[in-house]
């Protein structure tokens, strides 16, 4: 058919599928909005730990007093520095529990080998209120205190010379005694004897004799309040070697030979500054203030250690490890631009600078202006460093540093994340597959109505059901076009059945007024014997019969399946029964030469003889009329496989092709004019008969062009279900042989 | 006495026309419109003949019902139908009615006349009880076949057939073994307007009338694209 074009696009899934591809946009959207959500939180942590910074500025404000404890000049002074201890100090002499960092931090005091007598190396290290020493000290023997003297001198001891609270100078002695364990007295001014008599408790230590007898240990504690809020002091060995004399021989101080100063500078953290920060300090966050020499001088809470959590499911890890490799692809495509540009790229880009963030944010800090930084401090952890200067009289004297973990942002982020991937995966896949199934189910719903409906109508066009069973009882759009393609075709069948009952109801109709004419007529010749004679009569009779014959032909053909459905096939063979209808053709037809060419072998088919002799008279009338003059009409009979075939060729005009399309359709007449009695309705039968017996026909001109050559083929006996394609196999075979 | 013979058409043209024409021929007919009309004339009268038109107004079947109704009154009486379709010739063929005959639309009325005295003869024929042997009787092998009273019989049994079945068999069995054009059978159905078709139809019957009796019946053979033979077994 013309309008049976290719006619293909994608198919219903496919469509359906790519729609479904827009919900990619989820994922995408999902992505932007969380790398938002990071940026607003990091952010507003930074704002929040900014505006600590500030508030806890503000206290210091003002405030250079607290800074002032500390000489403007630090090199006027030996410093002492105070390590921040880790962990608790055992007072046991060993200073292994000070961690390594301390083993690195002695100071040498004494002879400028080291190895003098009464020279000792210092440690100092502050925790916990309490500020601890421990002395490695040469010494070829140790003076114990004797308890039998009053004086504390005359034996190894330990000045201390510090400014007590109050301003007035502070004095005490650490003496050893015999158990090894140290003592402290507060001393009056010659340093000889004890100022009260009794020992202060609050400084303790111990005492541990080397194991190379040439020295000892020391490790004391001394409070910090005791030294004063300056936290200065000195400190002084002296050596006694001799018991009996009990004279000193030697003494080293930590002050600086030519030193003006009594004191050297303990640098510690400012402890009123560190009480005020540590009120404020926080749980996560490390609070750091820094003088403008970039010395911490107070500190308090410290970074939360990244929480480490493995005890996830395997599959999760996995799935993290997987999202942590494309994540940077990802972002990328998401964002366009990579991740570490938007991640850590921010503090550089302040001035181009790839520097410790950390020194960036105090040096931009300290320069007046308040900041905050990421700094990655390693793989897993960032902190954001938010620093706030203070300032006092127009002059920045320190800064305070808030630092925090963003650790809970971040995780919080990735497992938004992964979690948004998880789901957008899942959900991709779950509405991919409802999408497929729901497309599926819809093409084949479709389908299915399709072929029903286009099976409806057989390739004549004829109507073969008046109704549509599938998807009828459908309440969607389907069931709507089934519907109203069923109530089609019902309303075409009504209209069809009247068609097909037409030419009976027309020669019921036309064959009573008929009837009255013909007998009238009989009639008036009758009464009128006169008339009888007439050749008007004649041609009115003659005018009867014909409109009789013409209702009568066009009924049978309208009724011709009807009857073929009442009739009762039998098994024949078509050869005898062609080779005795050709035989006879040759009686009625005289003056015509017909040839049989056999199949030399039984064509046996299941028919009806009659109406396979209908068909061939029908054939051979066809032929007559179309024959050439004193040419054969040859009729063959040919037997393949299945299939049995019936050729009538005459020679003649040929048929064009869409003659040859339609010769066999109903009232389709190509004889003209002067043929009237013709309606077009015999290849129609020829047709119709044919195939009610399961065959089918087919005009061929013959291969010279001289003539046609009408095939009809029947299926063998026993070979009906054997399906139609093979005969148009067996007919291609001829058509082409 | 004029026979006695009754009209049923609802059509009132043609039924005029046939009791013109009827009456011409010396009968004395009583014409009626419908089913209900036809069964009050019975009721009256039963005549010797009825002509019976099948479809009465709205009443598809009337003439049957009619006929059946007739039948009952009088087993004898000749009918002859006037029907309008083939497939109505097997219908009537189907009903075996009795003593029938029948006509398609147009009617010769020369035909009908015929057909008339046709039937009113072999009613008398057949209910002359004391009838000798007819000479119009005729065997062809195991076929008897009474012209006159148009009865057929095959070995010794009988067969109802039509009156123009009977004159299709009639003129097949005239020359045994010859084939007998359709031509001639067509002549023979005295109708106007036969095809092959009607003659295939009307052979179909008669051979399945035979193998009722005797299922291995196989005298009339067709003669393809010809006509039919009639064959002795």
């Amino acid at each position: 058919m013309a309008f049976k074009l290719k006619i293909r696009g994608p198919r219903l899934g496919t469509k359906l599928a790519m729609m479904g591809l827009t919900l990619l946009v989820i994922p995408w959207f999902s992505y932007l909005q969380l790398v938002e959500m990071e940026r607003l939180l990091i952010q507003g942590q930074s704002q929040a730990q900014l505006l600590t910074a500030e508030g806890i500025s503000t206290l210091f404000n003002g405030r250079e007093d607290l800074f002032n404890d500390l000489p403007i000049n630090v090199e006027d002074f030996e410093p002492l520095y105070a390590l921040p201890l880790q962990s608790t100090i055992r007072l046991d002499g060993d200073a292994e529990d000070w961690g390594e960092d301390a083993q690195k931090s002695y100071l040498q005091f004494g002879s400028a080998l080291g190895n003098s007598d009464a020279d000792f190396s210092l440690l100092l290290g502050e925790r916990d209120e309490y500020l601890y020493v421990h002395m490695r000290v040469q010494d070829q023997s140790i003076v114990y205190r004797d308890s039998e003297y009053l004086r504390l001198d005359n034996a190894d001891h330990i000045r201390l010379n510090f400014i007590r609270t109050d301003g007035a100078d502070g004095r005490v002695t650490l003496v050893f005694q015999e158990s090894n364990v140290i003592t402290g007295f507060p001393m009056d001014e010659q340093w000889r004897y004890s100022a009260t008599g009794n020992a202060d408790n609050r400084i303790q230590g111990v005492l541990k004799p080397s194991p190379d007898a040439d020295g000892f240990f020391a490790e004391f504690r001394v409070p910090l309040d005791l030294l004063g809020s300056r936290t200065f002091f000195g400190m002084t060995f002296i050596d006694v070697d001799d018991v009996v004399d009990r004279e000193v021989v030697a003494s080293t101080q930590t002050l600086p030979p030519t030193e003006k100063q009594n004191f050297n500078l303990v640098v510690l953290r400012t402890p009123e500054v560190r009480k005020i920060v540590q009120g404020l300090g926080y749980a996560g966050a490390r609070i750091l203030v820094i003088d403008n020499q970039q010395r911490v001088r107070a500190e308090a809470g410290s970074v939360r250690p990244e929480s480490v959590s493995d005890a996830e499911q395997s599959w999760l890890t996995l799935i993290t490890v997987w999202f942590d490799d494309i994540r940077p692809w990802f972002h990328q495509l998401v964002t366009g631009e990579t991740l570490d540009q938007s991640l850590g790229g921010r503090a550089s880009a302040i001035d181009g600078v790839v520097d410790n963030p950390a020194d960036k944010a105090i040096t931009i800090s300290l320069g007046g202006e308040p900041i905050a930084l990421r700094n990655k401090v390693s793989e897993t952890q960032e902190l954001i460093l938010a620093a706030h200067p203070i300032i006092s009289s127009d002059e920045v004297i320190g800064t305070v540093i808030v630092e925090q973990n963003i650790d809970d942002i971040l995780r919080f982020q990735r497992s938004a994340l992964e979690q948004v991937l998880l789901l957008s995966v899942l959900s991709l896949f779950a509405i991919f597959i409802a999408l497929i199934a729901f497309a599926g189910r819809l093409a084949w719903r479709i389908r299915n109505l399709r072929r029903e409906a286009s099976s409806a109508i057989d390739a004549r066009g004829r109507l073969k059901k008046s109704q549509l069973f599938s998807e009828i009882r459908a309440g969607d759009e389907i069931g709507d076009l089934a519907r109203s393609v069923s109530n089609m075709l019902e309303k075409l069948n009504q209209h069809n059945t009247f068609l097909e009952s037409m030419p009976r109801t027309l020669r019921h109709e036309i064959n009573n007024p008929l009837n009255t004419l013909s007998t009238s007529l009989q009639n008036l010749a009758e009464e009128h014997p006169d008339i009888d004679q007439s050749k008007y009569l004649a041609s009115a009779q003659r005018g009867v019969n014909r409109i009789g014959s013409i209702v009568q032909n066009l009924a049978d053909a309208a009724n011709l399946e009807e009857s073929l459905e009442a009739e009762e096939l039998e098994i024949i063979d078509l050869d005898i029964l062609l080779s005795s209808y050709v035989a006879n053709c040759s009686l009625s037809h005289p003056g015509i030469n017909f040839a049989y060419r056999g199949s030399n072998k039984p064509a046996n088919a299941l028919v009806s003889d009659f109406r396979i002799e209908q068909l061939m008279d029908k054939v051979i009338d066809n032929a007559v009329d179309f024959h050439r003059r004193d040419t054969p009409i040859r009729v063959q009979l040919d037997c393949f496989r299945d299939t049995l075939q019936i050729s009538v060729a005459n020679r003649g005009p040929t048929l064009s092709k869409e003659v040859r399309k339609s010769v066999f359709d109903s009232m389709v007449s190509h004889r003209g004019q002067e043929n009237r009695l013709h309606f077009g309705l015999g290849l129609y039968v020829v047709r119709i008969i044919a195939e009610h017996h399961g065959g089918a026909v087919n005009a061929l001109n013959l291969q010279d062009d001289t003539g046609v050559a009408f095939l009809v083929q029947l299926p063998l006996a026993g070979s009906r279900e054997r399906g139609e394609d093979e005969m148009f196999r067996t007919e291609r075979a001829v058509s082409t042989g | 006495m004029a026979k006695n013979i009754v009209i049923v058409e609802d059509d009132p043209d043609q039924r005029s026309n046939y009791m013109d024409a009827i009456s011409k021929k010396g009968y004395a007919v009583r014409a009626f419109g419908s089913r209900e009309e036809a069964l009050g004339g019975f009721d009256e009268a039963l005549p010797d003949l009825a002509i019976l038109d099948i479809i009465l107004g709205e009443e598809v079947d009337a003439g049957f019902q009619l006929c059946r109704e007739l039948l009952t009154r009088a087993p004898n009486l000749p009918v002859i139908f006037l029907t309008e379709r083939i497939n109505e010739i097997d219908k009537i063929s189907g009903l075996r009615l009795g003593a029938w005959d029948y006509l398609p639309k147009p009617i010769s009325l020369d035909y009908l006349a015929e057909r008339i005295s046709s039937l009113l003869r072999i009613n008398e024929v057949r209910s002359d009880q004391d009838r000798k042997e007819s000479s119009s009787e005729k065997n062809i092998g195991f076929l008897a076949l009474d012209q006159d009273a148009l009865l057929v019989a095959w070995r010794d049994e009988r067969i109802d057939l039509s009156g123009t079945e009977f004159r299709m068999l009639a003129k097949l069995v005239r020359m045994p073994g010859h084939a007998v054009s359709y031509e001639t059978l067509m002549n023979a159905t005295m109708q106007s307007l036969v095809t092959n078709n009607t003659i295939n139809t009307h052979m179909r019957n008669i051979r399945k009338k035979f193998e009722k009796i005797d299922s291995k019946f196989s005298c009339i053979k067709s003669e393809y694209g010809f006509g039919y033979r009639w064959l002795d077994q």
